[in-house]
């Protein structure tokens, strides 16, 4: 092959941005991963990633991690940067691929219990009620070996680790549940958090429904 | 010094508790943890975004003016903040004494800081802290300080400045001193890393996993004397992952608006636009100290071996 035809290969792959929002938490620790992650995809998108703190970043995205850190900061934060609207249409309108992990998962419920006093505010995505620290406090938290669907069978387990986590109390509008990994069309809520492992499959099956996502938007004729 | 902390680090990998316990400091970074005095001070550091509060029963600044024995706070100003906030609580313990440190965890405190700022209780030992379930953070002027307090059992470290003055100058010193000494070391052979082992009194394979990584292995927050947003955001570049406010908050004439000011600060610390805004009209800041006017005996850094 003449290193032309090398060239255009690679210049027929179209970009793809990734985003993580980095308003507070453990973003850089998502980054390491996907970029690993990325590593071991092939496809016909060059995948790049990016830290999220404006509206202008968030704009350059196709789809987008939430991490984990303290929900009521990043609310407030999200709120003050005026991120709120943009993230509630890049996730609701436009239903774009978006991960929460943890206090992630949170924001994109519909509904949180034990919350700060005069609630706070949720960017939506997921029907389902979430309570805040289910497992209790800092002194609680754990980890443990979890069976994710989407390891095939025989894999070794994945390992969970909960920090003062949340679960899905409430599959919305039918009721009671304990759910610590949750996908409803383009957005995936989990309790804990992968970011906190050296693991680096689950980002790569989300990063893999994130490039399905892609081409079904291409062949629709929008925009990736 | 890299601000990435890898994912996985060797010492995560050999103790799945302590990774329970350092993965609630990596949940903390890009944020600002406030000293609080009551209930109501800590509702409002919530509102204005802290990622945690520290409940005290005086801020450094009143520790340092009324003198006397500063000791863990009363279990029952700790639990009505606990009840008051969503967001984790923090509590400190004298130096070297565990038994605060078992009560705290017994509370169920989420981080306990083994602190300076207290008057030491064990002028020789500090508490071991891996047989904890709470996880601990404690202060460092340098190195060697750093990791002899993870080699204890510390999942989170700060540098310690100098609590309760409102001047920088001490936390910046400390900042720069773990910056250089991690260059310093990342240029050595093995031969001369064990050496400098023994230099800074710091345990050897913790010195060869920072000189891997080129940071501290923990999370690293800043501490002691920030008081703006300014100060909170020159810390940040300087490279630590988040940043304690003592006194300066709850000292200044409109704290719940420099609260979110320093918030807004740490995350956008890079972008000197933002940090323009959030400083103006923040009414006065806490009128501070000098730390060189200090006498050496007023030191709270220099306590802790």
């Amino acid at each position: 092959m003449s290193p032309t035809a090398i060239t255009e290969t690679s210049s027929e792959k179209k970009a793809a941005v990734v985003g993580v929002l980095a308003l507070q938490g453990a973003f850089q620790e998502h980054v390491q991963l996907l970029r690993k992650a990325a590593a071991q995809i092939t496809s016909t998108y060059e995948l790049s990633f990016t830290l999220v703190k404006t509206t202008a970043q968030l704009a350059q995205c196709s789809a987008l991690v939430i991490p984990g850190g303290e929900s009521t900061t990043m609310a407030l934060i999200a709120e003050r940067c005026a991120l709120l609207e943009p993230l509630r249409e890049f996730v609701k309108v436009a239903r774009r691929p978006t991960w929460g992990t943890c206090a992630g998962m949170i924001l994109l419920s519909e509904s949180a219990n034990r919350t700060k006093k005069g609630g706070q505010e949720l960017i939506g995505g997921l029907d389902v009620r979430v309570n805040r620290n289910h497992f209790g406090r800092q002194v609680e938290s754990f980890s443990v070996p979890l069976q994710l669907r989407f390891l095939g069978e025989g894999e070794k387990p994945f390992t969970g680790v909960f920090i003062r986590a949340p679960v899905v109390e409430a599959v919305l509008p039918r009721g009671d549940a304990r759910v610590v990994a949750v996908r409803q069309g383009n957005v995936l809520g989990c309790s804990f958090h992968p970011e906190l492992t050296g693991d680096v499959r689950m980002h790569k099956w989300w990063l893999e429904t994130v490039i399905e996502d892609l081409k079904r938007r291409e062949k629709l004729g929008g925009s990736v | 010094m890299a601000t990435e902390l890898p994912v996985n680090g060797t010492i995560e990998e050999r103790n799945a508790q302590f990774n329970v316990k350092a993965g609630l400091a990596r949940m903390l970074k890009g944020g600002v943890i406030m000293d609080v005095v009551n209930a109501e001070q800590a509702r409002i550091a919530e509102e204005a975004g802290a990622v945690a509060v520290m409940a005290l029963e005086r801020v450094p600044a009143d520790i340092r003016a009324q003198g006397g024995v500063a000791r863990m706070s009363d279990p029952k100003l700790i639990k009505e903040i606990m009840e008051a906030v969503t967001i984790p609580v923090m509590a400190k313990a004298r130096i070297g004494h565990f038994v605060e440190c078992q009560i705290l965890q017994a509370l169920g405190v989420d981080y306990i800081d083994e602190s300076e700022v207290l008057t030491p209780a064990d002028n020789t030992h500090h508490v071991v802290k891996h047989g904890f379930k709470a996880p601990f953070v404690c202060g460092c002027r340098n190195l060697g300080e750093a990791l002899r307090r993870i080699s204890e059992g510390a999942a989170m470290i700060r540098t310690k400045g100098e609590a309760g003055t409102g001047d920088v100058v001490e936390a910046v010193k400390h900042m720069r001193t773990v910056n250089a000494e991690i260059r310093k070391a990342v240029g050595m052979s093995d031969e001369e890393l064990y050496v400098y082992a023994k230099d800074i009194g710091a345990p050897f394979d913790l010195l060869k996993e920072t000189v891997k990584l080129k940071r501290l292995p923990v999370v690293n927050f800043a501490a002691g004397g920030v008081a703006t947003p300014a100060d909170a955001a020159m810390m940040m570049q300087l490279g630590c992952d988040g940043v304690f406010v003592g006194s300066g908050i709850f000292k200044s004439g409109d704290p719940a608006k420099r609260a979110k000011a320093i918030v807004q600060a740490v995350t956008h610390f890079n972008d000197p636009k933002v940090l323009a805004e959030v400083s103006s009209d923040l009414g006065e800041a806490m009128v501070g100290l000098n730390v060189d006017k200090l006498a050496a005996s007023e030191l709270l850094a220099a306590r802790g071996w």
